[in-house]
């Protein structure tokens, strides 16, 4: 059983997400609307997984996304979305939230969505893939250094390749001669490494732009 | 057509200029009089004329300061004024005058001119002011040509920019109007969307387990929500088309949306820009690749399109969900002269100077097109 939190600002939706996920034998603990609805009732909910629609009417689903990271590091964030607007799913991957889904995706794919996210694993679909196979190319020709933190290893990027041709992880073990849980891994990895990344920009930024000092 | 704001603001920031140029015009003026007072001879007329064009400057910036008082009228007077102080100069100085009393000042009205009425006003006011000055001289020498020729040629150019200036700022305006609309319409767009996208979603889901007539209504509400996700996704990269460019990404985006076969399409986000001809090649390529899939594997096959860019090559990857073509048949049917199109996807990439790689197993068929950039 897994306690989920579903922020979502269409009600038909939350309801039917709630019913599923019931069904299926979770637990919603919490449900909210909006950004701010969604801040105020997480800490007291304390959920293992998050469904975050991002198109709130706040315009505040990459904020909430790491928000609740800060405030949780062992809450998982899956995205919900509709439209897959590109930029705003990339934000939000790199704020901490670890499975992105489209609302297209059928009920047994949600609630093994879910499932697989508290678990810690990392949910993508292959649009996601693409953005983050994206992503660190324009990392890559962006930075004269090479931190090897920074990059994805050869292997990585063959297997996010597969997961962007729609494979799953048990034909690409069986494609790749691995086992499913090391391509979980490597999978798992990009999205840390991405993570990373971000944080350590956002750091520099905070550096250069003197946020790092006391105020006078 | 009536005067847009910006043209009147630009107005407004021309006359706060002409204002500083006459102060300093005017100084002059009364510097070079006081100087030459001993040529008059009428010295006490020729004082209340400077004072009273020293007056008449403070009070035409006060004028000038206020669109409501910017009329006519007062540009009228303006000019009449400049003009009544140089054709009294012969019976105030002498008449055999060189330097006429107001001299440079009139420069503050002919400028007014320019920029109430551009160069039509810079003409006629600088014709006005030149006839004025030529006429009562017994003889023209090189220096007051000069003058004459400087105003005749200043007017009309000064009041030409003028309009520039202003015909600038509207269009200027007009265009940052019509992309802060476009903008408006995009995002009430995304809205609209997304609460269709909702709805076509959930009749997708709820058909599917309902079963019977309601999953055939579920699945066509699945394909228009694949059809409609995809077209938002490319009004975001829509392409800049600089330099006969265009993005790549969109274009498989649209090609895929219109094929039989289900297809979902990766990309790296944002607009992927190359030359039109990489561009269009490509795609074709691509719709063999899919064309190849609804004929082998059957329209219940699903397709997968990832698109790559780096600075020197994109890559473009498609795979079906098939059985795979077994080893060697694909030798076979080329040995056999049915080149087909394998061949077709071949010389399409190889012609753009890329590789076509195929990869077959029981994960489905793999084409893996590579295009160097140029």
């Amino acid at each position: 059983m897994v306690r989920v939190m579903v922020v979502d600002d269409h009600p038909m939706w939350r309801d039917a997400v709630e019913r599923d996920l019931q069904a299926a034998g979770h637990e919603v603990v919490a449900v909210a609307a909006n950004g701010r609805e969604a801040m105020a009732r997480f800490p007291a909910s304390a959920p293992q997984v998050v469904v975050l629609d991002l198109q709130l009417p706040d315009n505040t689903g990459v904020q909430v996304t790491s928000m609740m990271i800060e405030h949780d590091p062992t809450a998982r964030v899956l995205i919900l979305s509709a439209s897959g607007e590109q930029g705003d799913v990339l934000e939000a991957i790199k704020a901490g939230a670890t499975g992105y889904l489209v609302k297209s995706a059928s009920s047994a794919e949600l609630i093994d969505a879910v499932v697989r996210t508290s678990e810690g694993e990392a949910v993508f679909t292959p649009g996601l893939a693409g953005l983050v196979l994206g992503e660190f190319r324009r990392i890559a020709d962006g930075s004269a250094a090479d931190d090897p933190r920074d990059q994805l290893t050869d292997r990585e990027t063959e297997i996010l390749k597969m997961v962007a041709t729609g494979m799953s992880y048990k034909q690409i073990a069986a494609r790749l001669v691995l086992s499913h849980r090391t391509v979980q891994n490597h999978v798992q990895n990009t999205l840390r490494k991405l993570q990373m990344n971000n944080r350590v920009q956002l750091t520099r930024w905070a550096i250069e732009h003197g946020l790092d000092e006391e105020d006078a | 057509m009536p005067r847009a704001d910006s043209a009147l603001a630009v107005e407004d920031r021309l006359y706060s200029a002409l204002a500083l140029v006459r102060v300093v015009v005017t100084i002059n003026m009364v510097g070079l009089n006081a100087y030459r007072r001993d040529n008059f001879d009428h010295p006490t007329i020729a004082l209340a004329i400077v004072l009273g064009l020293v007056a008449w400057t403070a009070a035409a910036i006060w004028l000038y300061h206020d669109r409501a008082r910017r009329t006519s009228v007062l540009l009228v007077a303006d000019l009449a004024i400049a003009v009544a102080a140089m054709a009294v100069t012969p019976w105030v100085k002498s008449p055999d005058f060189n330097a006429t009393i107001p001299g440079y000042w009139v420069m503050g009205a002919l400028l007014a001119w320019a920029i109430h009425w551009h160069w039509k006003g810079g003409l006629v006011a600088a014709v006005a002011l030149a006839v004025t000055d030529l006429l009562p001289r017994s003889q023209v020498d090189q220096g007051n040509y000069g003058n004459v020729f400087l105003v005749l040629i200043g007017g009309p150019i000064v009041g030409f920019m003028c309009e520039s200036l202003q015909r600038m700022a509207r269009e200027r305006d007009a265009a940052e109007h019509a992309a802060a609309a476009a903008e408006e319409r995009t995002r009430l767009a995304r809205a609209v969307h997304d609460g269709v996208l909702q709805v076509l979603t959930m009749t997708q889901r709820r058909g599917a387990a309902a079963g019977g007539e309601w999953a055939d209504l579920g699945r066509l509400a699945g394909e228009q929500e694949r059809s409609l996700r995809s077209l938002i996704r490319q009004q975001d990269t829509v392409p800049t088309a600089a330099g006969g460019q265009v993005d790549l990404a969109g274009a498989l985006e649209a090609m895929a949306t219109a094929h039989p076969v289900r297809v979902e399409v990766a990309t790296p986000g944002g607009a992927v820009l190359v030359d039109v001809r990489v561009a269009t090649e490509t795609v074709a390529a691509v719709r063999a690749c899919l064309d190849n899939v609804l004929t082998h594997v059957g329209p219940d096959a699903s397709a997968w399109v990832l698109a790559q860019s780096a600075p020197d090559a994109i890559t473009v990857s498609v795979r079906d969900d098939g059985p795979g073509i077994s080893p060697g048949r694909l030798e076979e049917a080329e040995s056999q002269g049915r080149l087909g199109v394998a061949s077709s996807i071949r010389g399409r990439i190889e012609d753009l100077g890329g590789t076509a790689v195929m990869e077959s197993g029981s994960w489905g068929t793999e084409w893996e097109l590579t295009v160097p950039l140029a």
